[in-house]
């Protein structure tokens, strides 16, 4: 026997995919809980650096996903709700040796191939950026990317009036039944029709069949220096080489400098498999900072303010986990973007939105979701159950 | 640089102590201070060539322990004006400036003394305007006071002992403005320990001989430019008065320091003396060598030694105290112009303090409204933002701006690439 919902669609995780999410079912006039064991941007959304990147994605899916997203965030900031959290700026790619010089030979065959917003506006030396320094042997100047710290985009999608806000709340389990989904908050039970679990790298803990592992990231700020020394990204394209290859094959430290709107630059960073964000450690910081400081020089009169890590939702494959659960289409996941969650946040709650309301994702975009779909995991198992 | 050694950080009383009791044991120490010479803030040596201001039973203090230091040498190395720039996790340890390293020592001892509080008041932020202990850090090291008419205010002991150190220097403060009423106590309900009354007998005898007036009960409401100087405005028990000053040292409190120094799982950390529980000079001097002996038993295997009562007599001693000198100057906080800086690092304001609406989380706090984000991290706003924070809704204040870590303090980046890295089994 069904019982009435509270909620159209129950969102478990306040992250910035969980946020738009939200942010779209609400716009398209449904009943949208958002629930989170700590509150908005707790976890990545709030410790990462906010790029919203096309040249640092794997090619393919990745790659296309995050043109198509890049041109929706612009959307969404000229129409308004992303105006504070989006800004376009340039971007600069870095390298030295021939395994960077082969990775940024790649990225401008991708750039070429996907003919979107993104443009290599140069290509040469340390010449095309003032400050860059004897780190730098080749540098590619890009057009058309932008910077959005995830704690504004979450605050400016969570904001939607239609939207409960449900935290400090953790999932503790679910069971499905033809009417609905009632989840378990641990101090409340409530019905939903249906439940969207954005949960990052606590994923595991309800849907124990998915291979989402956590891949810490150490970084630092430093105090404030000339505002505007630094247009854009600076990043190294070992970078895009880790993107690839995941942690172990690093042959020189994947950094990327990024200038915040304060002043300061926030460089990062690591990629350790595992969650302890008390690992945070100088030889490793030193590592990072000494190729940054090579490639901006700079950076060698600031001060270190802060040190910390983040923890990345990583997935085997390097594509995040988008889609019905097998067999369960009450249950949709959007987890594991690995630190493209603010890259792709704009298309993917678009997309996992239009899922909800049982419109799929649409024809451009149907093939690329299917490559992201659960279902590819023979563990997807429906999980934990209230 | 051996990883071999305890480091001690802090050339204080404590930590001094500390090393001696270690170095009696057979352990070989390595006393880092950023100072140019051991001393810490009670004991701060002058420049070469300036003149002491110490008492003489300080004097006698200081000497006593360092001849205790000196007997030692064997195994104790001095590395001044060097920063402990912080414990990972790890337990490798950063050292920048006079002797720059990054190693792995056997154990670390925290003896870096208290920390100064400052509440924000309209004007705290403006040039000419200190804490009461960067004058006295001025006083002693040079032996020379700031040049024109300096005002005192806050609260504590401190206040007194500075106006007395500039009255000795010939130039009294123009008022000490203490929110407490001390001397409404009559003495021998206090039972403090006779060094203290001695102590303090000594330094209200110079200030009034100077006629120095001590407004208590009274509250240094606001501080605006004013022609070239600083006018303080003063809340007293008789009504508002004003005082033209070309500095202003203020004071609210000393407090226990954790800022930055974390706990390690990898080897022992020890926190020795005011910054461990702020209780002075006797105390940071018992605690250093008791704690120091029951390390040293630990590192070497031996039974550790029975605790003495020293700590708990200081302890009581400092209660009763602080009791004397209690006030309501938090009270204030409420009470502050919208404009007021609460963050100095990056000028951010009640306002946008209030802005962030009610009950803001430590993230809210941290990105939305950006306190405790700049170069001191929340060192200096982190318990006036909890305190506001807290006062809106009747709660009692909690730590609200995040864990402590390393940095201990801002490192030069070209300091942290350049120490050598002496940790053993790993390459860069």
């Amino acid at each position: 026997m069904a019982k009435a919902t509270d909620h159209d669609v129950l969102i478990a995780g306040a992250g910035i995919v969980g946020a738009s999410i939200a942010w779209h079912l609400a716009e398209a006039g449904l009943r949208v809980a958002v629930a989170d064991a700590v509150g908005p941007a707790a976890a990545a959304s709030g410790a990462s650096d906010g790029a919203v990147s096309v040249a640092s994605k794997k090619p393919g899916v990745m790659a296309r996903l995050a043109t198509g997203s890049l041109l929706y965030t612009r959307d969404l900031a000229a129409r308004g709700l992303l105006a504070t959290a989006f800004a376009a700026r340039p971007s600069y790619v870095f390298g030295t040796g021939a395994a960077e010089m082969g990775a940024i030979d790649a990225l401008i065959a991708k750039l070429a191939e996907l003919a979107g917003p993104v443009r290599v506006l140069a290509d040469g030396g340390a010449g095309l950026l003032p400050g860059a320094g004897p780190g730098v042997e080749r540098l590619l100047a890009l057009s058309g990317e932008g910077h959005m710290p995830g704690h504004k985009a979450v605050r400016a999608y969570l904001a939607h009036p239609r939207i409960t806000r449900l935290w400090p709340a953790a999932l503790a389990g679910y069971e499905v039944d033809d009417g609905g989904v009632t989840v378990d908050l641990g101090t409340q039970r409530l019905r939903a029709g249906i439940l969207i679990g954005a949960l990052g790298a606590s994923t595991p803990e309800i849907f124990p069949g998915l291979p989402v592992l956590p891949r810490a990231g150490q970084l630092l700020v430093t105090d404030a220096g000339p505002r505007g020394a630094l247009p854009g990204a600076l990043t190294a394209a070992a970078y895009l080489l880790a993107k690839t290859d995941g942690p172990g094959h690093e042959v020189l430290p994947p950094v990327v400098i990024d200038p915040l709107a304060t002043g300061q630059f926030l460089i990062g960073s690591s990629r350790e498999d595992h969650a302890d964000t008390s690992r945070v450690d100088f030889v490793t910081l030193r590592r990072l900072l000494g190729r940054s400081a090579s490639a901006f020089p700079a950076l060698a009169e600031r001060r270190v303010i802060r040190a910390f890590a983040g923890i990345r939702a990583a997935v085997p494959d390097g594509l995040p986990i988008v889609g019905p659960m097998p067999g369960m289409a009450r249950v949709i996941l959007a987890t594991g973007f690995e630190g493209d969650g603010i890259c792709l946040s704009a298309l993917i709650g678009r997309e996992v939105a239009a899922m909800a309301r049982g419109e799929g994702p649409g024809p451009d975009w149907a093939a690329d979701f299917a490559a992201l779909s659960p279902a590819r995991f023979s563990a997807a198992q429906p999980g934990r159950v209230a | 640089m051996s990883g071999a050694r305890v480091l001690v950080v802090g050339a204080g009383l404590a930590g001094l102590a500390a090393a001696v009791e270690l170095a009696r044991a057979g352990i070989a120490v390595l006393v880092v201070d950023q100072a140019m010479r051991p001393g810490g803030a009670v004991h701060r040596q002058p420049l070469p060539g300036g003149r002491s201001l110490a008492s003489p039973a300080q004097a006698r203090r200081w000497r006593a322990l360092m001849s205790e230091v000196e007997a030692q040498r064997e195994r104790i190395e001095f590395a001044c004006e060097t920063r402990f720039g912080g414990i990972d996790h790890s337990g490798a340890v950063l050292l920048t400036g006079a002797a720059p390293a990054l190693f792995r020592p056997r154990a670390l001892v925290l003896a870096v003394g208290a920390r100064e509080a400052v509440q924000p008041r309209p004007g705290w932020t403006l040039p000419g305007v200190t804490t009461a202990g960067a004058l006295q850090t001025l006083l002693k090291t040079t032996g020379t006071p700031p040049q024109g008419r300096v005002l005192l205010a806050g609260s504590g002991p401190l206040l007194l002992a500075l106006g007395a150190e500039l009255v000795r220097t010939g130039r009294p403060p123009l008022a000490i403005i203490e929110a407490g009423q001390p001397f409404s106590h009559p003495a021998p309900s206090l039972r403090l320990p006779v060094s203290y009354m001695v102590e303090a007998a000594r330094h209200l005898a110079r200030l009034v001989a100077a006629r120095v007036p001590i407004l208590t009960g009274a509250h240094l409401r606001r501080i605006a430019p004013d022609a070239g100087a600083l006018m303080g405005e003063v809340d007293t028990r008789h009504g508002p008065r004003r005082f033209l000053a070309d500095h202003i040292g203020l004071h609210d409190g000393i407090r226990p320091n954790d800022a930055g120094l974390t706990d390690c799982a990898a080897l022992p950390v020890l926190r020795l003396g005011d910054c461990r529980e702020a209780l002075g000079a006797a105390a940071a001097l018992a605690d250093g060598r008791a704690r120091g002996r029951a390390l040293a038993a630990q590192l070497t295997g031996t039974t550790p030694p029975t605790a003495t009562s020293a700590l708990a007599r200081e302890a009581a001693a400092q209660a009763r105290l602080a009791r004397i000198y209690a006030h309501d100057g938090a009270a204030q906080l409420t009470d502050l112009p919208d404009d007021t800086v609460i963050c100095r690092c990056e000028a951010r304001t009640l306002a946008d303090l209030k802005a962030l609406g009610p009950a803001p989380s430590t993230r809210q706090l941290r990105l939305d409204g950006r306190f405790g984000m700049g170069a001191c991290q929340g060192r200096f706003c982190a318990e006036w933002v909890a305190r506001i924070v807290a006062s809106d809704f009747g709660d009692t204040p909690r730590p609200v701006l995040g864990q402590p870590r390393w940095p201990a303090r801002p490192i030069s980046v070209a300091d942290l690439l350049a120490a050598p890295n002496l940790t053993s089994g790993e390459t860069e």
